[in-house]
């Protein structure tokens, strides 16, 4: 198939965490000093009296999670995060500790209160479907200094616009509170994430993010680097369960794969049935039915491209979901589905065919590194669905550190005109077996001619 | 009349430059002036050797020298003696080759000249080619272009179709004239040219069966006759070369093609966890070619279940190597 073209919205990684990271995220570190530079004029505009009165309320329970080398005391990434207990519980992103949590080998977790105290913190819960950690203070007894923040009711709803607080240490600078407006949910998420229109900053992640009268809403986690004041907050309630389920659990013991894996399993039984059950779109193509997902948690963009040099006309139609889950040294779980149809009416058969082939030829599957990946294995065929022969192409990676987790491609391509046909591709990122099997046979078989013919 | 021999002095690909009859025994060779035969050479000692005859038959001796004498296939040190034998004997000493003939050698039969002649020859069959070749280079761009683009397309494929040709033609005519002193412009040519049509008729014969009959494996070990091809233009190309050297020439080019195949192999094995070069095969053609019957999903899908053993063998094979995740792995099992 045709390489995605860059102009494509849609198709641009413009989601970056908000962590500060010189080593993880150079990305993510480099436009954030850009941008910090010249002072925006919104966000230099005098912090109202009410966001004085939020940040000096909430000033003593913000922390700075620093992730160390171990032997050289200097920082790998810092992120914030806030304390929800008196014995000294926090919470902060996943993606602020995930060094820590699975290479502890190499790196120690230390916290740092906006009056400079620091101390060892360590790792109790992870929730790495919606990014979060509960920590708590390695020595208790430096706890009972500590006020915790308490969390907005999940009753008591927003309103959309209203005021709400960042706080957090944007890129190591210092502690600061940012203004900005409660927007709602973020539509065609996976995941419940609050749509905060805000500027967050790298550094800022694991934050919280509080109402008018000081109590949390939802955890700093990302931002579009694509757009202005377009950050995500994962919702308090997520936070308070968390906080729940693991306040007198033991400190985890790391590396922590094993409870990646554990709940990689259960987000990839839920991504399966969800995705199965909403089934397809109809009327994708006037000849064939062309599996496309309808837009629930999923975006498709769609493009024409008609040959300027008399060759091939071509439509494409790329269908990606925005939630992805953090692993640490990559991102899975998600799903993508993409067709391209092609006319080579002008090209004739043999050319027509030339072309086809090429396209088909164009896919790639290498993008994870060895050690976290094996290598594809693959499996191809004539299929017929109802008369309509097919070549079909299924590919699968296992993951070397997420046992019984695997990748798997479909790639289609309709043989039944010399002239036209269609060619799709289906990708499930971190599913087990079984569901890939159930995921590659729901494309395969949402194939057919139009009923009609 | 009457020479008991004839020794000859060898240019490096075995033509006579010059022979002195040997009016009788013993024949003295080395480089001071008294010598029978004088070689200036000054890896030759004074009195290199002696080739004289006795009782037993034709003999050479070896003088006092610190490089020794190679007769036929032994090395022979100052001081030692071999037999002539009864056949021609190839005498080198320091960086000269002589031939030694005794007059009661049986003689060789005439040999043709320009064994390298024999492959198709002709004009016209060379026109053919050129014919063939042309016509194909003219499909293939037809195939790659768009409908706008193709008569530029052809001009500039055309072009550069006859420099690669003429250069590599003109590479192998250079080395033919280096040791035969003659070109085989002609011969290299229609090496050249066969060479081009087979590869393109076996690569798109192996693409059409694998297609057609759903045979991936087919175009997957492609390669493998790629080797065999290039080894064997290799082969008839070095003929004009090394025109007296066949078996040494032939076992070459094997070598290469095995050499060649294992080293894709392992590459491929490397890269890919796979000895083929294809992952999947993508060779489409119109659909009115397709021999396979196509399968039900169900069956399909049989096949894919198959792939989780290897893939599990695999990701476990790699984690075992892996040196600072041991710790990991210790803490998955628990976790299953």
């Amino acid at each position: 198939m045709r390489s995605p073209r860059t102009g494509f919205p849609g198709l641009i990684q413009a989601l970056a965490l908000v962590l500060c990271s010189a080593v993880l995220a150079p990305a993510m570190a480099q436009t954030a000093p850009a941008r910090a530079a010249p002072p925006d004029p919104p966000a230099s505009a005098p912090v109202s009296l009410s966001a004085r009165k939020v940040y000096e309320q909430a000033r003593s329970q913000l922390v700075q999670i620093r992730t160390v080398l171990k032997g050289q005391a200097s920082q790998t990434s810092v992120g914030s995060g806030f304390m929800v207990s008196a014995q000294g519980h926090m919470i902060t992103n996943f993606h602020v500790v995930a060094e820590a949590a699975l290479q502890p080998e190499r790196h120690d977790l230390v916290s740092v209160t906006a009056d400079g105290r620091e101390a060892p913190v360590r790792i109790l819960m992870l929730d790495v479907l919606h990014d979060l950690a509960l920590l708590k203070l390695s020595d208790p007894k430096a706890a009972a200094t500590f006020d915790a923040l308490p969390f907005r009711p999940e009753a008591q709803k927003l309103a959309q616009g209203e005021r709400m607080y960042s706080l957090g240490n944007p890129l190591d600078v210092g502690f600061a509170v940012i203004e900005g407006n409660y927007n709602g949910l973020v539509e065609r998420s996976f995941y419940p994430q609050i749509f905060f229109a805000g500027s967050l900053s790298g550094g800022m992640s694991g934050g919280p993010a509080l109402d008018q009268e000081g109590r949390v809403i939802g955890v700093n986690v990302a931002r579009r680097v694509d757009g202005e004041q377009v950050s995500f907050l994962v919702p308090a309630a997520f936070a308070s369960a968390l906080l729940a389920r693991g306040r007198d659990a033991a400190p985890l013991a790391l590396p922590a794969w094993p409870v990646l894996t554990e709940q990689m399993m259960g987000h990839q039984q839920l991504l399966t049935d969800r995705f199965i059950a909403q089934g397809w779109k109809l009327a994708t193509h006037p000849r064939y039915q062309v599996p496309v997902p309808p837009d629930r948690f999923m975006r498709c963009w769609g493009s024409s491209e008609p040959s300027r040099t008399g060759g091939l006309d071509f439509e494409r139609s790329d269908c990606v979901m925005d939630t992805r889950i953090f692993m640490g040294e990559f991102t899975t779980g998600a799903i993508s589905v993409r067709h391209e149809s092609y006319d080579g009416r002008k090209l004739g058969t043999l050319r027509f065919s030339a072309r086809y082939a090429q396209s088909f030829r164009n896919e790639h599957f290498d993008r994870r590194r060895p050690d976290q990946q094996t290598r594809p294995q693959c499996h191809e065929d004539f299929i017929d669905r109802d008369g309509l022969p097919l070549r079909a192409v299924v590919c699968l990676r296992a993951y070397k550190k997420l046992p019984k987790l695997y990748d798997v491609s479909v790639l289609v391509a309709t043989l039944d005109e010399p002239k036209s046909g269609v060619q799709g591709r289906f990708d499930a990122q971190a599913v087990s077996y079984p569901n890939a099997m159930k995921l590659a046979q729901h494309y395969l078989e949402a194939y057919a001619w139009v009923r009609s013919r | 009349m009457g020479a008991v021999a004839l020794i000859e002095v060898l240019e490096r690909d075995g033509t006579p430059r010059h022979g002195v009859a040997v009016p009788q025994w013993p024949l003295r060779v080395g480089r001071a002036l008294d010598n029978d035969l004088v070689l200036d050479d000054p890896h030759v000692a004074p009195y290199h050797l002696v080739i004289d005859r006795d009782e037993a038959g034709a003999f050479v001796q070896v003088g006092e020298t610190i490089n020794g004498a190679l007769l036929g296939t032994q090395q022979v040190g100052a001081g030692g003696r071999a037999a002539v034998g009864d056949a021609p004997l190839a005498i080198t000493i320091g960086r000269v080759h002589l031939r030694l003939r005794l007059a009661e050698h049986a003689l060789a039969p005439e040999l043709r000249l320009d064994p390298t002649r024999s492959l198709a020859q002709g004009l016209p069959l060379l026109a053919l080619l050129v014919l063939l070749v042309g016509a194909m280079e003219v499909f293939n761009t037809y195939l790659d272009t768009d409908p706008d683009g193709f008569v530029r397309a052809l001009g500039s494929g055309a072009i550069s179709a006859l420099v690669g040709l003429l250069g590599w033609c003109g590479v192998w005519t250079l080395l033919s004239k280096l040791f035969t002193r003659q070109g085989h412009f002609g011969w290299h040519l229609r090496v050249a040219l066969i060479a081009v049509l087979a590869w393109e008729l076996i690569s798109g014969a192996t693409q059409l069966l694998s297609f057609s009959l759903s045979w991936p494996w087919l175009s997957d070990f492609k390669f493998v006759l790629g080797y065999a091809v290039g080894a064997t233009l290799l082969y008839f190309h070095m003929l004009a070369v090394e025109p007296y050297r066949h078996r040494r020439v032939r076992q070459a080019a094997v070598a290469m093609a095995l050499v060649g195949t294992a080293l894709s192999l392992w590459f491929n094995w490397q890269n890919g966890d796979r000895l083929g070069s294809e992952l999947y095969m993508s060779h489409l053609f119109p659909p009115a070619l397709r021999v396979a019957k196509p399968v039900d999903t169900a069956s399909f899908m049989k096949g894919v279940a198959e792939l989780q053993a290897t893939l599990d063998a695999k990701a476990k094979r790699k984690e075992d190597a892996g040196d600072d995740d041991s710790s990991a792995e210790g803490g998955g099992g628990d976790d299953d």
